[in-house]
């Protein structure tokens, strides 16, 4: 596997201040190694051409000299005044004819770059001095035929010194350089930082109390208020999702005090009556009642619990259990067939009427339906009518309850949905319509089928609406 | 008729154990799976009610266990859980029925009553079921009480129908409900008290013998009263 090589984990401020002086330091010794070797270049042809116009001198001092006397005065005249120039003259066989005071006492010459450059020892204790060396044959006017050779040599300390001193004084130069421009990279860098600190504060002040979108988009860059947007749009998100958990758990706990009450009833009755029943004697048929009173009671709670239970259930959105397409007109009749006793003996007319096909569970639907005609039949006054109504609409279809009676105020109509909710407070022990769940139940199960409920309510009309779209598929 | 009821809450198995006593059956407890599977291996009974959360073995465990041993006697299953997939698993590995608690001991009775005679067959050969003076002609859908003949709907019908087969039964609202209008969740029981007093306006009104009686905190029941 390869691994990318990572550093350290340094603050980005360091990071970038780092690459910074990398970069600086790379030109600046670059542009030192350039000078170097440029001085150097420059000394060393300088070297060249003194050593080319001494060969010429003493190429001229050889054309005309007649003895090997006169040779040795006329070298030692023109040449022995040179500082730091020495020469050396011997015939073929190694006999030396001529040699500058101070000549470098060697025993060899070190062949450094071609023939031109050779090095000195001298002295090993006293260290390696530098010659720049110069080896030619020629012929002396007096010898024709043997010629001699010639060493010519330049010492090139007082330069090297130079190029030393030169190398110091840059080097003290490009690590200044370095460091200060080190100083102005991590300076540059910090300031260049400084929106993304901004977006940073702005951040630590985000609490679950204040989620707003505060990223500051106008004032940072370009580059960086892309991510302030997206920072920003990730609040909102975030704002959104726990209004919707407060929503939920406000409902939660609201739900939890209404169960209480509504258990605080029914069980506070059955106490009372027990206790009263228990403190004193009575006959078989006392018992009896008390405890078929009590059974109803139970009865009551029980279905409570599995309404409850079932409201939880739906709510939470679990999958419809078993879903088939059917027509909501034949879950209807089946329905007026239930109910046809109960608005027959209260002098209600009930009908349905349209039809159309739904996408769902059969017995969650007639659950709905059967809730809103319970409700629509226990506020319906004697010689009125509910209605059932079948809308079939482009993509899905409306079930509609509709029932004569007086109009419900405006301001509780939303509110009929809730769970609990009784229009009249004042009916403090519920009948059998489960303790005020059956709309909250009707509610649950049109919206787990992706569908909406609502209720409006004029004209001496009421009427519950269902829509239950068909599933995108 | 015995029944074997596995079920680890006390006080339930108990009264459980009771209730089905006093209807007729004779009626053993276990407390944990294993017990319970251990009887019903060597117990013969026409029937167990097994909780599905037990103690050791769970009530799946003791289906899977007793079909295995090929005992086929129907089990009734209770349990706390209101789950489909429960269901589903529970009438896969065979189970006759399924009943979520908190259930009324009338429903379970009920059930049992039904299960039991399923395995009896219907025993009903007759097409008309008489109870004292009371006829009903399934064939002919008629129904008369001391010759004169009685005019009932089709839902009226139904449920006279439901109540005389099962005569002496009490019948609890919700299985009534789903008997006779299909009506297979906790729904508005005022109908039924209303069904149930309009028929016996048709059927007991001006009647000495009062045939369909409420028992309260339980349901109905349709039989000849002992102290008339």
């Amino acid at each position: 596997m390869l691994r990318r090589l990572s550093l350290p984990r340094l603050s980005l401020t360091s990071r970038l201040s780092f690459f910074f002086t990398l970069v600086a330091a790379c030109v600046l010794l670059g542009l030192s190694g350039l000078f170097m070797t440029a001085a150097d270049r420059h000394f060393s042809d300088l070297d060249r051409s003194t050593l080319q116009d001494k060969q010429h001198l003493i190429d001229d001092i050889l054309t005309s000299a007649n003895s090997p006397e006169d040779l040795r005065w006329r070298l030692s005249e023109s040449l022995n005044h040179h500082h730091g120039l020495f020469v050396q003259v011997t015939t073929q066989t190694g006999q030396k004819l001529f040699e500058t005071d101070g000549f470098p006492a060697t025993n060899r010459w070190l062949l450094l770059e071609h023939e031109t450059l050779l090095h000195a020892l001298k002295g090993g204790r006293h260290g390696q001095r530098q010659y720049r060396v110069q080896q030619f044959h020629a012929n002396a006017h007096y010898a024709p035929e043997a010629p001699l050779v010639i060493i010519l040599a330049t010492d090139t300390a007082h330069h090297q010194h130079f190029l030393d001193e030169l190398l110091r004084t840059l080097g003290v130069y490009t690590a200044a350089a370095i460091l200060v421009s080190g100083l102005l990279g991590w300076t540059a860098v910090y300031l260049g930082l400084s929106p993304l600190r901004a977006i940073k504060a702005h951040a630590a002040a985000v609490t679950a109390q204040r989620l707003q979108a505060c990223m500051p988009v106008q004032a940072v860059p370009v580059e960086m208020a892309d991510l302030a947007q997206t920072l920003n749009q990730m609040l909102e998100r975030l704002q959104e999702m726990l209004e919707r958990l407060q929503d939920d758990f406000r409902r939660l706990s609201e739900f939890a005090s209404d169960l209480a009450h509504e258990l605080r009833t029914p069980i506070s009755n059955m106490l009372t009556q027990t206790q009263v029943t228990l403190a004193a004697q009575r006959d078989n048929t006392a018992y009896r009642d008390i405890l078929a009173s009590n059974a109803e009671e139970l009865q009551r709670l029980a279905r409570m619990v599995a309404d409850m239970l079932f409201l939880a259930k739906t709510e939470r959105g679990v999958d419809l259990p078993h879903k088939e397409r059917f027509m909501a007109a034949d879950e209807a009749q089946a329905l007026l067939g239930f109910y046809e006793a109960v608005a027959d003996d209260k002098g209600i007319s009930l009908t349905a009427q349209g039809n159309g096909s739904i996408e769902g569970d059969r017995l969650m639907f007639r659950r709905a339906l059967s809730n809103l005609l319970s409700n629509a039949l226990r506020h319906t006054p004697a010689g009125g009518n509910v209605r059932i109504i079948v809308i079939a609409l482009p993509n899905g279809t409306e079930v509609s309850v509709e029932n004569t009676g007086e109009d419900i105020d405006p301001e509780v109509l939303p509110r009929l949905f809730d769970r609990f909710y009784r229009a009249d407070p004042a009916r403090a022990h519920p009948t059998s319509d489960g303790a005020g769940l059956g709309l909250a139940i009707t509610k649950a199960i049109v919206e787990a089928h992706g569908g909406r409920a609502s209720v409006k309510s004029a004209q001496g009309v009421t009427c519950f609406s269902l829509v239950f779209p068909y599933s995108d598929e | 008729m015995k029944i074997l009821i596995v079920e680890d809450e006390p006080k339930t198995g108990e009264y459980l154990r009771q209730g089905l006593n006093e209807a007729g059956f004779v009626a053993d407890l276990a407390a944990t799976g294993s017990d319970g599977l251990h009887l019903a291996l060597h117990g013969e009974y026409d029937l167990v009610i097994l909780d599905v959360m037990l103690p050791e073995l769970d009530g799946w465990q003791v289906l899977a266990s007793l079909r295995r041993r090929g005992l086929e006697m129907p089990v009734l299953f209770l349990t706390a859980r209101d789950q489909v997939e429960d269901r589903v698993k529970g009438l896969e590995l065979g189970a006759d029925d399924y009943l979520v608690k908190p259930f009324s001991f009338a429903e379970l009775l009920a059930r049992v009553r039904t299960i039991l005679r399923r395995g009896r067959g219907s025993g009903l050969d007759s097409n008309v079921l008489r109870v004292d003076d009371l006829e009903l002609d399934l064939l002919r859908r008629r129904v008369s009480r001391g010759g004169r003949r009685i005019d009932l709907t089709a839902k009226e019908f139904g449920l006279l129908e439901l109540l005389m087969r099962r005569q002496g039964e009490v019948l609890p609202r919700s299985l009534i409900a789903s008997q006779v209008w299909d009506m297979n969740f906790d729904s508005d029981t005022n109908v039924i008290e209303v069904a149930v007093r309009r028929l016996r306006l048709k059927v007991d009104d001006g009647q000495s013998i009062k045939l369909i009686q409420t028992v309260r905190g339980m349901g109905y029941v349709l039989e000849v009263p002992q102290e008339p």
